[in-house]
């Protein structure tokens, strides 16, 4: 590999990873702070793609899209918290069996509202063409992306670390029925944090859907399957954990499919079993004690 | 209706296994049901097979999964065909049976079985996966069930391998899709005879990508062309990026692609934003590149690529210009080269069991029918090759241009009569 294709590939594998972190930060709040794999994630991100394509479609604006889309989806997780999953709290595996179950069925309302032909979003105008860089030509949107990422994982910092909700956040993490007698509100609380997963799932639909495409099956793949496992490699329910995994699975996942190609299937799975055998609770991962 | 014996049954399948319980009471009383239905809606039907009956097609299809939209078009074409023909296949009225393997083997292995047994169907539709149709290969042979496959191209289906593996012709499968050697090795010898020698070759990695290529391979090599390198991206790849970057570090200008669907959108948009047209590289491919599905996400981005297939909905010929036609007036969308295959195999199967009065009790002489089926078609002359029971079809070459606001496939040359070699 020349100097300029690394250069190149590494652009790539990091706009690629800051696209997984906008995916798998959503994922990751959720199990920090409810104990609970949201395995609807995928599925969430898709109807957010499929929102999306509908505003665009209407309005000609990917900026409106960009807030309808997680609107709609923190509306949807706002209510689906206090339907479904509260009803079973503390029980962690049947929570995860009902995440799935609601994963079934939005996958398969957006067939029979959307249809399932494959489909596509354009990048936005102004941010559609490409600039000048080492090597050529690199696409704008692709910088904007990492841009995006970065900002979001910056913004996502000061709230869990400066502001109040951030602190309930921390607190609940840590111990929520011990929150909840000092009388926080604890069921807003989960409500909320569920629906800002499901919102920040949503974004994620919008912001990749120029990238990833919009058709069937994107909800596991690659949905589901990336944002688990960069918040595996990553480390389990933190925000630093998230960047982390993002950071490695993105580049490495890069130029292990282009250098790797006859195995370019197994290179992400290889990196997360490297990970888990040298580093079990992920690279920035709390450990958790039972209980 | 026929016994459900144990022994029949095995001699079915070609093998036997114990039944469960509740397989057994499921089968049963499945069958209980089968056997009074037909009895109600045709007072006095004869037992055996004959004119005027009944005739049960399973239609064996994804309706969920990623290929789902590829089965309605199927179905589509399929009612259309159905609703032109007072509903009836040579005077039988069709008793159509859809199954939905949800582009997973397993499953579709199973529906493709409960047509077999439970439904006992007089012919089989269908198959989308190239991996599903050599899965019930061997099913649909040892019970001489009557198959033509209207889309899976992998090459082994209709040829001569070695112990079967991973699959070989059968006298009761029939084709009316294509093989891949048929949509690749032509626009490679054609096109290195034009004198374009050196290639680079990027394609979805699995059955029938790799296949596509190495076909195309053979036939560049035939006029003394070489692959000067290649890259491989998984099927249902989500970020081509990595991939176009690949092609455009390296110098051969002329590179030929398969991909279909997501990844072919997904692959096209990559080598725009890339700029790898500025760059003075060229896309050419198998013909799903610039399909329909394709061409409507990304337009104009795709002009100037050169692609192969048998058919296109621009092909201007009056079989096909009134199914196009046809088509939109009972749907309001264009028909696509998945419901023209489908339409071919419902119009292949007509026409053959027309021949034998709508008798299909005897599965070699429906054999022999279907052999000598010959009809226009939308793609042009339609035979079966006897040898195959692959088509003998045109291949046209193709290029995409953006006319009048609409992004199109203009043919341009058209390679006759390509038969699959079947070895």
């Amino acid at each position: 590999m020349s100097p300029e294709l690394v250069f190149q590939q590494a652009l790539n594998g990091l706009s690629f990873g800051a696209l997984l972190f906008i995916l798998a930060s959503g994922l990751s709040l959720v199990f920090g702070m409810m104990d609970v794999v949201n395995l609807a994630h995928g599925a969430f991100y898709m109807l957010g793609a499929y929102v999306a394509l509908s505003v665009v479609q209407s309005t000609g604006s990917f900026w409106l899209a960009m807030l309808a889309a997680p609107l709609a989806l923190g509306v949807l997780g706002f209510v689906l918290e206090p339907l479904l999953l509260r009803r079973l709290r503390g029980r962690h595996l049947d929570q995860v069996l009902l995440t799935i179950g609601v994963s079934l069925v939005i996958v398969d309302v957006i067939g029979q509202v959307w249809g399932r032909e494959v489909r596509s979003l354009a990048a936005p105008a102004g941010l559609d063409g490409s600039v000048a860089l080492i090597g050529g030509v690199y696409p704008v949107y692709r910088l904007f992306v990492m841009a995006f990422g970065v900002a979001l994982a910056a913004a996502m910092a000061v709230v869990y670390r400066r502001t109040r909700i951030g602190m309930l956040i921390r607190a609940g993490v840590q111990d929520a029925e011990m929150l909840g007698a000092l009388g926080v509100n604890t069921n807003r609380l989960f409500a909320s944090t569920f629906a800002t997963g499901a919102a920040l799932a949503g974004l994620a639909g919008v912001i990749a859907a120029p990238v990833f495409g919009v058709q069937p099956g994107m909800d596991t793949d690659p949905g589901l399957l990336y944002s688990l496992v960069v918040v595996v490699v990553g480390g389990l329910g933190t925000l630093s954990g998230a960047v982390a995994g993002s950071v490695l699975v993105g580049p490495a996942d890069t130029f292990g499919k282009v250098l790797f190609q006859d195995v370019a299937l197994a290179v992400i799975f290889a990196i997360v079993a490297l990970v888990l055998l040298l580093k079990p609770t992920g690279l920035l991962g709390r450990i958790r004690i039972a209980r | 209706m026929g016994g459900f014996g144990k022994n029949e049954l095995a001699e079915k399948r070609g093998y036997t296994y114990r039944l469960t319980r509740r397989q057994f009471l499921v089968a049963t009383s499945a069958a209980a049901l089968a056997a009074c239905g037909p009895a109600a809606v045709t007072p006095g039907a004869s037992p055996s097979a004959s004119p005027g009956k009944e005739l049960k097609l399973g239609q064996l299809l994804p309706f969920t999964g990623v290929y789902a939209e590829l089965g309605n078009s199927m179905r589509r074409s399929t009612e259309l065909y159905l609703n032109q023909n007072g509903r009836k296949i040579a005077n039988r009225p069709v008793n159509l049976i859809y199954g939905d393997d949800a582009n997973v083997t397993a499953t579709g292995v199973q529906v493709a079985q409960k047509f077999i047994d439970q439904d006992q169907v007089d012919v089989m539709m269908g198959v989308v996966p190239t991996p599903l149709a050599y899965g019930i290969r061997n099913a649909v042979h040892a019970a001489k069930l009557i198959f033509i496959d209207t889309n899976a191209g992998g090459n082994a289906l209709t040829r001569d391998t070695t112990n079967c593996t991973p699959s070989c012709k059968s006298p009761y499968i029939f084709r009316a899709s294509f093989s891949s050697y048929q949509i690749s090795y032509p626009i490679g010898d054609y096109l290195s005879a034009k004198g374009t020698k050196d290639w680079f070759l990027a394609y979805a990695n699995y059955g029938f990508g790799t296949e596509s290529a190495a076909d195309f391979t053979t036939g560049i090599t035939k006029n003394g062309g070489t692959v000067t390198g290649k890259v491989a991206p998984p099927l249902s790849n989500p970020d081509f990026a990595p991939f176009v970057t690949q092609i455009k570090n390296q110098p051969t200008k002329n590179v030929y692609s398969f991909f279909s669907g997501a990844d072919a959108i997904g692959f096209i948009k990559s080598w725009n934003s890339l700029g790898l047209p500025a760059a003075g590289y060229k896309m050419y491919g198998a013909g799903f590149l610039t399909e329909q599905d394709v061409l409507k996400e990304v337009k104009d981005l795709a002009n100037g690529a050169i692609t192969s297939l048998f058919w296109a909905v621009e092909l201007d010929n009056a079989e096909n210009k009134k199914f196009v036609a046809d088509f939109q007036k009972s749907y309001p969308l264009l028909p696509d080269v998945f419901a023209v295959q489908q339409y071919d195999g419902m119009r292949a199967l007509d026409e053959a069991l027309k021949k034998l009065g709508g008798d299909t009790s005897d599965k070699d002489k429906v054999v022999k029918a279907l052999e000598d089926v010959s009809f226009k078609s939308p793609r042009g002359d339609f035979t079966f090759d006897k040898s195959t029971h692959n088509p003998i079809q045109d291949i046209y070459i193709r290029e995409v241009k953006t006319q009048n606001g609409q992004t199109v496939n203009t043919i341009s040359d058209k390679i006759a009569k390509v038969t699959d070699p079947g070895k």
